[in-house]
């Protein structure tokens, strides 16, 4: 099932919120800068 | 068809469908699903004696509804092999028995009410899929009624409605009086080239079956008015061009606009198009008997079941991605499986037949060689080493691992089937598979050899043999600038990148490290670079476990034609560089050095290491 999740651009630090699905994986590219090293904040991971 | 059912060496499993298949090239066991077809299809004539008698009238789907046939019945007129089937659904006369009376009238005793679904195995060499396509339901385009008005039809019942052995038999009437329309409209690209709704791209034959629609309409009633409204019309096989200039000879209108909407005269059930002409700039309004619609094509609905059973993938489209576009074009990534139609992507009659020639021609070398040739590149697995937790099992894209997680037992390459993307060697935690040719230690030497000198300079880039690493070429021979500090290391896949590539790369000093592989729909190892997303998405998460900055692990799907990408990809990641202190580069080292010399849990079987293995 989607959900919304956050995701930050590794590139331009762009964060932004998208749909997700955990059981699918697709291609993301930043809506700022159209890289691909487009990273989910997990809880944990967002916390460091 | 006809010929084909009648071959000595053909066997024609018609109402069929493919249940399951294991096996690789040579050596396919595809287990075929035979329906049950009520009726004994070697004894039955088709004499039509049974039609006569049942009573079960439903809409003849063959024809689009646009007639009707009986619960017993020949799916359609040439149909091989010539044998009727009972739509079960429909009739009565099963379980419990109400009605019979085809049953009572066949003198073959061909009719069995009791007669069930049956699986067949074959073992077979090679696979052609040839699976054709669906067309785009226009529902959803309300603006042009074809769920309101009667006299609204797609392209499809069109072609049934004028075909001599359709529902008119070949006369042209319009559905709600039943007589000859004087004014026909085609609407052109209803479902194709649109973002928004239906498909993006061509459908590749819509042009040319409006243009030989239209010189059919000329040829039996050549006072009928026809208008074309279509964005552009795309003539570009042999001989259609003239076709096209014949069709306006005779007075076919072209009209370049798309109507905005299409109303009915409530009267006359005429209907009413508006348009806005773009050669002129004028909005028209265009009066027609019957509107027709040019749908477009696209992937079968049931494509994700084909996906999984011959382990194929697809591109954005959503039909069938072949090994190579150029190259390779009728070959399926599987090896031994082939395409032909429009299972791969639209085409019209004669583009499907040279494909199928060429897929059968393709399929007959791999038959009559007896033989085949296997990559140089493929996995070979340790069973000295191998645990058997069988994870390259599961992101094998080929299915090309055999491995037993219950018993344990070492896995196994089908090297027949491996086509060495080299994901299995990435994600083997026991360092029990090596890729020939891209072993480890060779990926190893490239990167110390890279970041022996001056390594805060440098940029370690990972890039796939067909598309990210092309795209590096691409850019070379545009004359594209891009900073000349990029390192590039080649793999066959992305998802060989090893992510104890990336951390040995840091390690040895690299400020920054890019992974780089084919656009999702275009990877060449079916999905492989999925795996490498997932990879480096668990190296971001570790990475910063570690304090380590995650941004200096960069990831960017490019491919061979983006060759401006790459340069534009080279320079953002050349500023990212600049960003990382020598300081940075040697906590990081030292923080990676002492993780990297704690002792590791021993995998259960571990004997051998893994680079002695390489050797064998």
């Amino acid at each position: 099932m989607a959900e919304e999740a956050k995701f930050k651009c590794l590139r331009c630090n762009h964060e932004y919120t998208d749909s997700y699905d955990p059981d699918k994986i697709e291609e993301r590219s930043c809506p700022k800068c159209g890289s691909n090293s487009v990273r989910r904040l997990k809880e944990e991971a967002s916390k460091g | 068809m006809t010929d084909v059912g009648r071959h000595p060496r053909i066997e024609l499993l018609t109402y069929s469908e493919v249940a399951a298949t294991t096996g690789f090239v040579g050596n396919f066991n595809v287990t075929v699903r035979r329906r049950a077809r009520y009726v004994d299809e070697k004894e039955c004539t088709a004499c039509g004696d049974c039609l006569e008698v049942c009573p079960v009238v439903v809409p003849d789907k063959f024809n689009i509804g646009l007639s009707t046939r009986k619960a017993i019945y020949q799916p359609f007129p040439q149909a091989v092999p010539s044998a009727f089937v009972i739509d079960m659904e429909a009739c009565l006369g099963h379980n419990p028995i109400a009605c019979g009376k085809c049953l009572e009238k066949c003198e073959k005793e061909c009719i069995d009410y009791d007669m069930t679904d049956r699986e067949v195995t074959l073992n077979v060499g090679t696979v052609i899929v040839a699976t054709g396509m669906d067309v785009y339901d226009p529902t959803e385009q309300d603006e042009y009624g074809y769920t309101r008005y009667e006299n609204v039809i797609t392209s499809l019942e069109f072609e049934r409605l004028i075909n001599s052995g359709g529902p008119t038999e070949g006369h042209l009437v319009r559905p709600t009086d039943r007589r000859q329309p004087e004014r026909v409209a085609f609407i052109q690209c209803v479902g194709s080239r649109s973002q928004q709704r239906g498909k993006p791209y061509c459908s590749n034959v819509c042009c040319m079956n409006t243009v030989k629609d239209s010189l059919l309409i000329k040829d039996h009633w050549p006072e009928t008015d026809i208008k074309v409204f279509y964005m552009d019309i795309r003539a570009f096989g042999k001989g259609f061009e003239d076709l096209y200039q014949r069709s306006k000879a005779l007075g076919v209108q072209y009209i370049r606009g798309l109507p905005g909407e299409v109303e009915e005269d409530p009267a006359t059930k005429d209907l009413i198009l508006s348009v806005e002409d773009t050669t002129s700039g004028q909005l028209e309004q265009h009066r027609a008997d019957m509107v027709i619609l040019s749908v477009g094509v696209e992937p079968r609905r049931d494509m994700e079941s084909l996906k999984g059973l011959f382990t194929l993938s697809a591109t954005s489209d959503g039909f069938f991605m072949e090994a190579h576009p150029k190259l390779l074009p009728v070959d399926a990534p599987t090896r031994g499986v082939f395409f032909a139609g429009c299972s791969e992507a639209p085409k019209d009659i004669k583009d499907s037949v040279t494909q199928a020639s060429a897929a059968a021609a393709r399929a007959n070398i791999l038959m009559s060689q007896g033989r085949i040739s296997v990559e140089a590149i493929t996995s070979v697995i340790d069973p000295e080493i191998c645990t058997g937790c069988a994870i390259c099992a599961n992101v094998c894209p080929y299915h090309a691992i055999i491995a037993d997680k219950e018993k344990r037992t070492p896995a196994v390459v089908i090297e027949a089937s491996c086509a060495g993307c080299g994901t299995c060697a990435a994600e083997c935690p026991f360092g029990a598979i090596t890729m020939r040719h891209f072993e480890d230690a060779q990926i190893i030497a490239q990167i110390d050899a890279i970041l022996e000198e001056d390594p805060m300079e440098k940029i370690v880039v990972f890039a796939c043999n067909w598309c990210s690493y092309a795209g590096g070429d691409f850019a070379g021979i545009s004359r594209l600038q891009y900073p000349p500090n990029a390192r590039l290391i080649r793999t066959m896949c992305s998802g060989r990148v090893d992510q104890e590539f990336v951390l040995h790369a840091f390690r040895k000093g690299a400020p920054l490290v890019l992974v780089s592989g084919c656009h999702f729909a275009d990877c060449h190892y079916i999905d492989a670079n999925r795996w490498t997303q997932r990879r480096v998405e668990k190296l971001w998460d570790k990475l910063e476990r570690e304090g380590i900055r995650p941004e200096r692990l960069q990831l960017e799907w490019i491919s061979a034609a983006e060759g401006q990408k790459f340069a534009k990809v080279m320079r953002e990641i050349e500023e990212l560089r600049k960003a990382v202190t020598p300081e940075e580069v040697e906590e990081t080292k030292r923080i990676l050095t002492e993780k990297a010399k704690k002792p590791k849990k021993k995998p259960k079987k571990a004997k051998k290491e893994p680079v002695e293995v390489a050797k064998t």
